[in-house]
């Protein structure tokens, strides 16, 4: 079932792509000017099977795509799929030491907020997390990009690595990459913090309310060992949210990939948009899409195996 | 309880104040160019409290009028979100059976397709968009989100004793529907419009930022960044003050959303937003069968 | 040394390229036949000197030359420079199956043969005054035993437009895409090899990230400094300011002719009042004080002070608001319903200007000039393009207006390229016969006072014409940081001595003692 979703997931991202392709003003032919003779136009439309039935260029999209083929970026002259091969990668790990940070700092605050609802410090706390959770990422990113780069002048400005990267030793290597990854990193975590911290805490509260707790408390249990029963069953919530953030990770990413320039997608898309490389473009969504999808079953299935009730036979 | 909605509502009511008549108070008008000699770049001053830009237009009054554009166009959009998905989730609870999971299925597989990816794609084969075309595509794609919380609350309150009740007077379909099951919908679907509204705003200056949203000479807040957006370490306040002024905005809107939802459904199912509106999350106790869904967040 | 650059470039395959960070890295990587002196003189041979030819010897009709190859020369990857390269370079760049800028710059040129493996022939159809120049100066010699098994019109998507390979004292080493491009000192190279050991270009995504790797000490070079960058460059001791005569102009071009229909002139630009109205409502001066401030003068016509031989023999247009409304007022634009537009038989006028990404200079203009139209009821909008799909939609006049700058070549022999009825990149199809005969005397006359007073005329001719409102012309001060010793800039690229530049020892820093040994 959750194969199926996620394969009709990609489908129908590649088929809006193609939808949105046939939409717009244009084709490939005028795009590559006005001033063209009608039979150099005539030549590129049948080059392109631009006169073919839609069904029959629907197919072929599919078809090529399938294949692997994604086509040929025009302004960065090679193919779209060695474009991305190269930027996936990094967004990929940008993307997941983010989601491991929020996760982590997250689900800590949340719990301890939950130790301690109602007090004082769990309200200053929360005012603190809304502020953060309000925060656009690109808004942040510049601010601790002018502050930490340039100001203060303790970390690299834009990039993955230094230009001399090649000619360091390993160990400066590793050094340097961590430099590079602070900013952005703490640029898409704080908020990311927020969310899952302020989602523990709602789930602490929750579970701290449950039937089985006052039964735990009845039982005597202390209550530290409560509190790890709740937080267990809280637990569930949070891996379902992780599933969710992929989204907002991906669409966070490519405001903190342009200011930072990170080459990863979201970069290589901006960039595809301002020179109007559709194929990069169109490959992008597909390829964001299928990341969220598997990211959603890779969640339910989180889910499942945390708690065998929710297993659908 | 009284006392939490207090901080948000005076933020939510200074912000809707300082949209509205601000522009009426400022001395300039938000595109003329004053002096493009001797008020280029000027750092702020008593004279323009938030500067100039590098044309010699005054960035507070700009921020102000770029306020109305920014909130009217979220405001606009999420409303017509907010329809759509209405209607949507509705018809798909009415419909039931088949044509409804069938619905479901097909908005699981629309909350997976990351929207701004969309957008970007859009700007991408468009280019630039007029304000009318922008709220029409930032409303059409942000209604996923509130079709589900729908379908799950209608189904969560078709349950309910009031419903049967109603049901058992007699009351069928459509009537059931609008006398008796949306009022109970209303908080909810204003929560979902304050954390929507509070996302959208974000939304439009990233796209802004990008080039792909409001275009110039009309100010927005996302516009004045874009043009601060190569000078942030000599211009700082193109790039400071519509930045907290978003900030604020979309805090305001949080605070609110957060406030209403202490006041209304505390009890309710919960839906602690991991998105900027809310999504229906399953806990064990008020699970639905149906597989688990992603949802989105309007959030840039 | 590390460049920052704002912008990557697209190719590096020498008859493609365009832009000038692409212009830096094929002027190291490859070679000319000889180079021209630094006074960058033009009529015949004088002061050019030796590059990949040792010696040339002119035919006693003037209409040929011989040129000897240096029998040490070596492309990088070991093969001897043949004539055979020369013939084939000049096939490619004069090929109907590519796009290049530079054909109609060596229309003069008829063909090349070869003569022996180290002496190719230029022959020329008409006696010129740049001959010379013109076999020279365009042409980057290229590789025909790697390329000339490519049919011509795959050449644009060969990958060795991203690993180029040619004859310079600097090698190419690799091409990290979207974030650097690196080139090493030859040690192989007969002329020796480079004195730094390489030079890696930044891609930074914008200007303003460029500026902050430069401050940070990321980056060494940065080129084209705004003024607001001046004041800090003053601050920081590491680095210097380089001023350079460029050689730049700007510009608003008009298309003269119907985007759908070619034959047809423009509805809006076809009419010489429109376009006079047009230059006249600008007020030049003021735009070029708020956005050059110090380093900006008001162009006087498409081509830089320094190159025209005599500035005050023609007259511009003025600034004059008043008669810009009347002109339009007479053409037949009028607002007729009151939105503050003009308009005529319904049409509006009102256009966009395309501006590429990487100039902020050009994207500055394009709002003062927004406003300053909108003063006389005319709605110009401005639309930013990514550089490489910019130069397309210019190329392919898929324009309204657009925001262009120009380097002219010295002898300004680029100008038959840019502004002359068949030049391949005159995007706006500006045809006057009595500019192209102009032109033509100008530039074939052996006698310089004849010259001057053709060049006189020219100029007059093409500003009556408002093909374009010439908007700046800029010093363009380059920062670099003081460990360099360089040569003295030339106007026409700062780049031509790099092969010469060098780290002060005593200043040398970590990353300058890298040394030329494979990375790990």
């Amino acid at each position: 079932m959750r194969v199926l979703q996620s394969v009709a997931v990609v489908f129908s991202a590649a088929s809006l792509a193609f939808v949105l392709l046939q939409l717009a003003p244009g084709d490939p032919a005028t795009a590559l000017g006005e001033g063209i003779s009608p039979e150099l136009r005539a030549t590129i439309r049948a080059q392109y099977g631009l006169d073919d039935s839609l069904a029959t260029q629907y197919g072929r999209w599919l078809w090529s795509l399938l294949r692997g083929e994604l086509g040929w970026s025009r302004d960065q002259h090679r193919p779209v799929a060695a474009v991305l091969a190269d930027a996936l990668p990094r967004s990929l790990f940008l993307m997941g030491c983010a989601l491991s940070v929020s996760l982590a700092g997250g689900m800590l605050i949340g719990a301890w907020q939950g130790a301690r609802a109602g007090s004082r410090r769990d309200r200053t706390t929360s005012t603190a997390l809304l502020v953060l959770y309000s925060l656009p990422e690109f808004w942040l990113a510049l601010v601790l990009l002018v502050v930490f780069a340039h100001h203060l002048g303790w970390l690299p400005a834009t990039g993955i690595t230094d230009e001399t990267y090649r000619y360091m030793s390993t160990r400066q290597q590793f050094v340097d990459r961590v430099r590079h990854l602070v900013l952005p990193l703490t640029s898409l975590s704080l908020v990311g913090v927020a969310v899952f911290a302020r989602y523990q805490r709602h789930a602490m509260q929750e579970s701290m309310t449950q039937a089985f707790v006052r039964t735990a408390r009845a039982k005597g249990l202390t209550e530290s060992a409560v509190r790890r029963q709740a937080w267990r069953s809280a637990l569930l919530p949070v891996i379902t949210v992780t599933g969710l953030m992929l989204p907002a990770l991906i669409t966070g990413a490519v405001f903190v990939e342009r200011v930072f320039a990170w080459p990863g997608m979201g970069f290589a898309m901006i960039r595809a948009i301002e020179a109007r490389d559709y194929p990069v473009v169109s490959a992008g969504v597909i390829l964001g899409s299928a990341v969220t999808a598997l990211g959603a079953a890779l969640a339910d299935i989180a889910r499942e195996i945390a708690d065998p009730r929710l297993r659908t036979p | 309880m009284s006392r939490r909605l207090s901080p948000a509502f005076v933020l939510m009511a200074l912000l809707v104040a300082v949209v509205v008549a601000g522009p009426l108070l400022t001395p300039y008008a938000p595109n003329a160019q004053l002096d493009i000699i001797a008020l280029r770049s000027q750092a702020p001053s008593l004279a323009h409290p938030f500067g100039t830009d590098a044309v010699s237009r005054d960035v507070l009054s700009r921020v102000l009028d770029g306020g109305r554009v920014s909130l009217a166009l979220a405001i606009l959009s999420v409303s017509l979100s907010l329809v759509v998905g209405t209607l949507y989730g509705a018809m798909s609870t009415l419909a039931g059976g088949v044509v409804d999971s069938t619905m479901r299925r097909l908005l699981d597989v629309a909350l997976s397709i990351p929207r701004l990816l969309v957008l970007l794609a859009v700007g991408a084969l468009w280019g630039a968009l007029s304000f009318p075309a922008l709220v029409l595509l930032i409303g059409f794609t942000g209604w996923f989100d509130t079709a589900r919380l729908v379908t799950d609350e209608l189904r969560a309150l078709r349950a309910q004793e009031f419903s049967l009740a109603a049901r058992a007077m007699g009351v069928r379909g459509p009537r059931l529907l609008w006398r008796h099951l949306l009022p109970h919908l209303l908080p909810t679907l204003v929560i979902t419009a304050s954390f929507g509204v509070a996302g959208t705003i974000a939304l439009e200056a990233g796209l802004s930022y990008l080039g792909l949203g409001i275009q110039a000479p009309q100010a927005s807040w996302g516009t004045i960044l874009r043009d601060g957006a190569g000078v942030v370490q000599s211009e700082w306040w193109l790039s400071l003050f519509p930045g907290l002024a978003t900030v604020f905005a979309v805090l305001a809107c949080n605070a609110l959303g957060d406030a209403l939802r202490e006041r209304f459904a505390p009890n309710h199912v919960p839906r602690r937003a991991t998105s900027r509106d809310t999504a229906p999350i399953p806990m064990t106790g008020t699970t639905s069968p149906s597989a688990f869904s992603p949802s989105r967040t309007v959030r840039p | 040394m590390i460049v920052t650059v704002p912008a990557e470039p697209s190719t590096l395959f020498p008859p493609l390229m365009s832009g000038t960070q692409g212009a830096a890295i094929v002027g190291v990587l490859f070679d000319r036949l000889a180079e021209i002196g630094d006074g960058l003189e033009t009529y015949g041979d004088r002061g050019f000197q030796p590059r990949l030819a040792t010696s040339w010897s002119w035919s006693t009709d003037s209409l040929s030359i011989a040129f000897a190859l240096d029998s040490l020369a070596r492309w990088h990857d070991g093969q001897p420079v043949t004539a055979d390269d020369v013939r084939y370079t000049f096939r490619v760049y004069t090929s109907d199956s590519l796009v290049v800028e530079l054909k109609s710059l060596l229309g003069n040129i008829d063909s090349v043969s070869v003569r022996d493996p180290r002496t190719a022939v230029f022959w020329f159809k008409r006696r010129m005054p740049r001959q010379f120049y013109d076999a020279t100066y365009h042409m980057y010699l290229l590789p025909s035993h790697l390329l000339d098994t490519i049919p011509m019109a795959k050449l644009e998507s060969a990958a060795f437009g991203r690993s180029p390979v040619g004859t310079g004292r600097f090698r190419f080493a690799r091409w990290e895409s979207g974030q650097r491009i690196e080139i090493i000192a030859d040690s192989a190279n007969a002329r020796g090899r480079a004195k730094l050991d390489r030079v890696i270009w930044s891609i930074a995504p914008d200007f303003g990230a460029s500026t902050v790797k430069l401050f940070a000490g990321e980056a060494d070079f940065l080129e084209q400094l705004r003024p607001e960058n001046l004041a800090q460059v003053a601050r920081t001791p590491s680095l210097r300011l380089i001023d350079n005569r460029a050689l730049s102009y700007g510009f608003l071009g008009f298309n003269l002719r119907d985007r759908v229909e070619p034959s047809r002139p423009n509805a809006m630009f076809g009419d010489v009042r429109v376009r006079r109205a047009l230059h006249m409502a600008v007020d030049r001066e003021r735009l070029v004080r708020n956005v050059f401030d110090s380093l900006g003068m008001v162009a006087l016509a498409p081509a830089p002070r320094a190159l025209i031989p005599d500035t005050a023999a023609f007259t511009q247009l003025p600034h004059d608001v008043a008669r810009a409304k009347a002109l339009l007022d007479s053409a037949g634009w009028r607002d007729s319903n009151g939105d503050g537009v003009r308009d005529r038989d319904g049409v509006p006028l009102a256009f966009s200007i395309l501006i590429p990404s990487s100039s902020t200079s050009r994207q500055r203009y394009a709002v003062l000039l927004q406003e300053q139209y909108r003063a006389i009821g005319v709605q110009a909008t401005p639309q930013v393009l990514e550089n490489n799909a910019w130069s397309d939609a210019v190329d392919r006049h898929a324009f309204d207006a657009y925001l262009g700058a120009w380097q002219p070549s010295p002898g300004l022999v680029g100008l038959t390229q840019t502004w002359a009825s068949r030049g391949s990149s005159n995007a706006g199809r500006y045809d006057s016969p009595a500019f192209d005969a102009l032109l033509d005397s100008a530039l074939t006359t052996f006698d310089p006072t004849a010259s001057r007073r053709y060049w006189a005329r020219a100029f007059q001719q093409i500003d009556d014409d408002v093909p374009a409102v010439w908007l700046y012309e800029q010093r363009s001060p380059v920062a670099i940081n003081r460990r360099f010793i360089t040569t003295p800039l030339r106007a026409d690229g700062w780049f031509v001595g790099l092969s010469d530049w060098r780290v002060d020892p005593a200043q040398r820093i970590d990353r300058d003692r890298i040394g030329l040994g494979t990375p790990p």
